[in-house]
């Protein structure tokens, strides 16, 4: 029997792809290059002059504790915001008579909440501190965490969860053998993504509320029209991130994959 | 001892429902009034720069809905919306097509090309164009253009993804001019994914709008915002909150929601 086709968005791309979409985007550095190798500086530095901002960034020591800063602040917010979301979406599924409080008040008031608007209320709040950046990235991540699960939550295999329950009567021994095993995949997919957005929101936060971090060399570099410096702060935090998601969600997303679930759920038994 | 009877229920129904004695929805009432109660009582011990009254913040609402200068701000906001949707659409659609009908460009754009710009920050984007452009209107809505492109790429890219191949097949039997196949099937095809990315970039483009328009513009929402914040007004920067928290609610429950299903009846009965 032929092996049942694999949808178009799951196929991975070729090496005829690789090569073709590879070189066209070789010919868009190189149109960079070209291009601003015509124009000022301060209008569009050249890839080498990026480059060497970005290798600034963590090269040389004062920029280092910037990067450095901001990296301490978006981890910090992350952890926060993952318990305190999935401590949220835990009191709804526990507590019914919390579920329309939970979903229907605090899900979208935090979801709607713009950005800026925690920032600037952050600085009023707290002053320029680290706990002004770290409230505005928690108050932006936990919508992010609190969705995902609470979505793990509304997956979880209702007749497994009974086998649990007919092998112990105690509800945290379900919950440690049944439901972690069932919810780490989404707590894992909400940590990553909230991972990704608190590198961005980070930017927003510490240009008001902080003295150090990429945001506020950002901000530095914008006043100054220090355009390398404004690229190399982007760009660091997109490599960042794909340094973090590498790193360490990709294994930490592997740890309950196939027979470790299993093996969790066997020792309820 | 014998356990009690919910403590061997799964704990989905470890605490049944019928046995609270509040609905969830009166509890979530009670859950808004104690929020607004808590929030006017501190308000009468803290000063106002520190956290207005609630009626404070509800004056200054009327104010923006009511008061001429506050208006054109928001026509203003409402303008810069509406572009950069309208050049994010463009532009995505042009890309999402250009994938899909040219297999050479198709990792160049969605992996490559909407990677970046989808990790790349709205502030990277706003402080950018300020150099480039300068502080006006044209800036805020490249910023925004380019925080809400990546989003109508990958939206796009699923409905492009999911054309039924015998239509579009039957559309090529009957009429040679590829535009005119486009327009005629691909586009009707796509419509429900257009109105879904619609609906999510709207709201995304409402609050990018205050980042935008604080930094590079001198007119809207955000611009309000910024005098809001160096004059100390708290009343008015939570005001500005709330009036663009209920444009991106009510927006989206009368006009996004029904649209939708409206689509999804039409689509569903062919």
């Amino acid at each position: 029997m032929p092996a049942p086709e694999q949808p178009d968005h799951q196929q991975r791309f070729g090496l005829v792809d690789h090569l073709l979409g590879d070189s066209l985007l070789v010919i868009v550095i190189l149109a960079w290059w070209a291009y601003s190798s015509r124009v000022p500086e301060y209008i569009f530095p050249t890839p080498l002059t990026v480059g060497k901002t970005l290798l600034s960034l963590v090269a040389d020591p004062p920029m280092l504790m910037h990067t450095a800063a901001s990296m301490v602040r978006v981890v910090t917010s992350v952890f926060t915001a993952t318990v305190l979301g999935s401590a949220l979406a835990l009191l709804a599924y526990y507590l019914p008579v919390t579920r329309e409080i939970v979903h229907g008040r605090i899900k979208p008031f935090l979801q709607s909440f713009p950005s800026i608007g925690w920032a600037l209320l952050a600085i009023v709040w707290f002053k320029i501190s680290n706990s002004a950046v770290i409230f505005v990235e928690v108050a932006v991540l936990i919508p992010f965490c609190l969705v995902n699960v609470s979505e793990g939550l509304r997956n979880i295999d209702l007749e497994l969860l009974e086998m649990g329950h007919s092998f112990t009567r105690w509800n945290w021994r379900v919950f440690r053998w049944v439901i972690w095993p069932l919810l780490y995949p989404f707590v894992i997919a909400a940590t990553r993504m909230a991972y990704g957005v608190g590198l961005k929101i980070a930017l927003v936060a510490e240009v008001f509320g902080a003295k150090s971090g990429l945001g506020f060399l950002m901000y530095q570099a914008e006043e100054a029209a220090d355009t390398p410096m404004v690229f190399g702060t982007c760009i660091a935090i997109v490599i960042l991130f794909i340094i973090g998601d590498r790193l360490v969600f990709e294994p930490l997303s592997k740890l309950y994959r196939g027979s470790n679930v299993a093996t969790a759920a066997s020792r309820t038994a | 001892m014998a356990a009690r009877d919910d403590q061997v229920r799964p704990a989905a129904f470890a605490w049944p429902r019928g046995k609270s004695r509040i609905s969830p929805e009166l509890a979530a009432h009670i859950f808004t009034a104690c929020v607004l109660l808590a929030w006017a009582i501190a308000s009468s011990v803290l000063p106002s720069y520190i956290l207005p009254s609630p009626v404070m913040v509800g004056t200054r609402v009327v104010d923006l809905l009511t008061t001429g200068a506050y208006l054109r701000h928001a026509v203003f906001s409402i303008v810069h919306v509406a572009l950069a949707l309208g050049l994010a659409f463009s532009f995505g659609l042009a890309l999402s097509a250009l994938a899909h009908y040219a297999r050479v460009t198709r990792l160049l754009i969605h992996a490559r090309l909407n990677g970046f710009l989808n990790s790349f920050s709205a502030l990277g984007w706003t402080f950018l164009a300020i150099i480039w452009f300068g502080v006006n209107d044209f800036t805020v809505v490249f910023a925004m253009a380019a925080v809400i492109l990546p989003l109508v790429i990958i939206n796009l890219r699923e409905g492009f993804l999911q054309l039924e191949k015998e239509v579009v097949e039957m559309a090529r039997s009957f009429c040679h001019r590829p535009l005119r196949q486009f327009r005629m099937i691909t586009l009707p095809l796509l419509a429900p994914y257009i109105v879904a990315t619609l609906r999510i970039t709207y709201g995304v483009a409402w609050i990018i709008s205050l980042t935008a328009e604080l930094f590079g513009g001198s007119s809207g929402f955000g611009y309000l915002l910024n005098r809001a914040r160096m004059e100390f007004k708290l009343d008015m920067i939570f005001a500005i909150i709330f009036l663009i928290i209920f444009i991106v609610y009510t927006t989206d429950r009368f006009v996004w929601i029904p649209l939708q299903e409206r689509m999804r009846r039409h689509y569903a009965g062919a």
